[in-house]
């Protein structure tokens, strides 16, 4: 039994800007709530001041059955914490503590083995029994087995570092799924999970009567999973009590709802003020009208002091143009293609307007292929060639640009690049505006959240008149609004789109599937495959 | 008056590998076994309530320190 009830929650930011407002909503016993909102909407802020990381400037935040939380960064750790450290910071409060004394305790006897010391250890070993630590360790045996294949005592004191972004996940998850909190916070999940990895966790979560409460941008495991949605928007909360399939319709009829009510109340404010000024008139010619004018006033001061209804939430204004331009009909041929190391040769045409998702497990050779394209200096035996009028533009994974990080998105577009001319200040806010990062445009590109990254590289290969799209894992950070934007542009553009993903639900908008096998080997498929195995190398 | 039947610490394991191991150190010709067993017993009573799988390396540990104190 477990619930989390968040009322009237307030956050303000420490420059001021208020980034939640009246936050209220419920998790009910055994819900798995999706929460969603835009990339900076105050999803994790939200998340920290549930779990007590953060307290809130006003309101409450009420739960029950003990809390489990997964943070953004699992998955991404580098330093040296170990597999037993992981575990014990995942665990409930009590087992934390005991085990901190435990420790405490056995470094005490390391400095003085007397009997004091010797006492204080064995009690610290009863309050570690008692809490249910002994149990606990078997629980951790369970979860390193299932998610590592080692047993506990055989990997308590490997670095996480050593392991990759998803085991990391997958210890996690498996250790609060199988663990005695009720209530979970997962930030992100998905997020380094492979399809078989995203697969097992939405049948985790289905089959779990635990309350979750999780943030994803993952559209296949929302669809699936999520049996209600909490979304973030416009400094406030609302829940959608049905799933994400009836999600998009419930949000639109809220929006037009919220519209309609703040327009009536600015219609009766507009009459009221009407009525109030008509009435001066008329007192200034009738003492018997003062009173009715008075009371008039008051009538309208009362209206205004009560306030307007919200307004509804501005638009996520993401507008993206991808033009493109007609080419010869054959864009690209590959004869007998190699990457060397990576996969075997294979044979490939792409035709003028053709989507081509390239899909196959990590390490298969995928990002290589695209940055082959793109033409970059890779490895290869066999030949390809583009066709007439074919520019290639590439969208790269974000760390694959480390040049652009110490400068702003303003210089970026001012200045150009080989292929992209530079624009002026003026035409290089507006497109900002149309991506949404106007307010970002004399930030640095480091700065920037994953998922604005990802908007300016598309609104960089809009300026550069690509006509064939080579986009690496391009939904990768985006929100679900920007992905589906990304998706209308994609259907508009005027040209041939070859790109790598994982995103089981953008993947579906493609009419062509290269896939590399784990065995090298790379074929085409009538329909999306995502169960390749992992491709093993000796490294 | 009622007597209250504790149950015999020498049928524990952790005493019996505690006076094996003490006594086979220089503990069994300096203390003698009488006073071993003596020792490991009331360390045993006194780690009552520490968890079962910990008792042979408590029980041995604290009868040893107070042996090595006592012949020193």
């Amino acid at each position: 039994m477990g619930y989390v009830d968040v009322a009237g929650v307030r956050f303000t930011l420490p420059d001021g800007r208020v980034l939640l407002e009246d936050v209220s909503f419920r998790v009910g016993d055994g819900a798995c709530a999706a929460l969603v909102g835009e990339n900076g909407a105050g999803k994790t802020t939200l998340l920290r001041i549930i779990s007590g990381d953060l307290t809130p400037d006003g309101g409450s935040v009420a739960r029950t059955g003990g809390l489990g939380v997964m943070r953004q960064f699992i998955g991404s750790v580098r330093d040296d914490t170990t597999v037993q450290r992981f575990l014990i910071d995942l665990a409930p409060p009590a087992v934390r503590e005991a085990w901190d004394a435990v420790e405490a305790a056995e470094l005490a006897m390391m400095e003085g083995d007397d009997e004091p010391a010797q006492m204080a250890y064995a009690n610290a070993l009863g309050h570690w029994g008692d809490v249910g630590g002994y149990d606990v360790e078997v629980t951790w045996d369970t979860v390193t087995v299932a998610a590592l294949g080692v047993p506990y005592d055989g990997c308590k004191y490997r670095e996480l570092a050593s392991l990759s972004g998803g085991e990391q996940k997958r210890l996690a998850l498996e250790c609060l799924l199988r663990g005695p909190d009720q209530v979970l916070l997962l930030d992100e999940p998905d997020n380094y999970l492979d399809v078989p990895g995203k697969r097992w966790l939405e049948e985790r979560l289905i089959e779990s009567r635990k309350t979750v409460l999780f943030v994803s941008h993952d559209r296949e495991l929302l669809a699936r999973v999520a049996d209600r949605v909490v979304t973030v928007e416009g400094g406030g909360a609302w829940v959608h009590g049905g799933d994400f399939a009836s999600y998009p319709a419930a949000r639109t009829a809220r929006h037009e709802r919220m519209a309609e009510l703040r327009k009536r109340w600015d219609e009766e404010h507009q009459r009221l003020v009407d009525l109030v000024r008509t009435m001066q008139q008329q007192a200034k010619n009738s003492p018997d009208m003062a009173a009715r004018y008075h009371a008039m006033q008051t009538r309208l001061a009362k209206y205004e002091a009560a306030g307007p209804p919200p307004d509804r939430p501005p638009d996520q204004h993401v507008a993206m143009r991808l033009r493109g331009g007609r080419t010869g009909v054959r864009v690209l041929v590959a004869e007998q293609l190699e990457l060397t190391g990576l996969m075997k040769p294979f044979d490939l045409e792409v035709d003028y307007g053709d989507r081509v998702a390239v899909l196959g497990s990590n390490g298969a050779g995928k990002s290589h292929f695209l940055r082959l394209l793109a033409g970059q200096d890779v490895a290869h035996t066999g030949g390809w060639r583009l066709g007439a009028r074919v520019v290639p533009g590439f969208f790269a994974q974000t760390h694959a640009h480390p040049e652009w990080l110490d400068r702003s998105l303003v210089d970026l577009l001012w200045h150009g690049e080989p292929g992209r001319p530079g624009v002026d200040r003026g035409r290089a806010m507006a497109t900002l505006r149309r991506y949404g990062l106007a307010p970002q445009g004399d930030q640095l590109f480091r700065s920037l959240s994953g998922g604005q990254q990802a908007r300016f590289q598309v609104l960089l290969l809009e300026l550069s008149g690509a006509t064939l799209l080579l986009l690496d894992e391009p939904t990768d950070n985006l929100d679900v609004l920007s992905a589906e934007s990304l998706e209308e542009a994609l259907g508009a553009f005027d040209g041939t789109v070859v790109a790598v993903t994982h995103d089981r639900w953008f993947a579906r908008t493609f009419d062509r599937f290269l896939v590399f096998g784990a065995g090298g080997q790379v074929y085409e498929a009538p329909e999306p495959v995502f169960d390749e195995a992992r491709v093993q190398r000796t490294r | 008056m009622t007597t209250v039947l504790a149950p015999r610490s020498s049928d524990d394991e952790s005493v019996e590998q505690a006076v094996a191991r003490l006594l086979a150190e220089e503990y069994g010709t300096l203390a003698g076994p009488q006073v071993v067993m003596g020792v490991v017993q009331n360390a045993r009573r006194e780690l009552a309530g520490s968890p079962v799988g910990a008792l042979p390396e408590l029980v041995e540990r604290l009868a040893r320190y107070r042996l090595h104190t006592s012949v020193s």
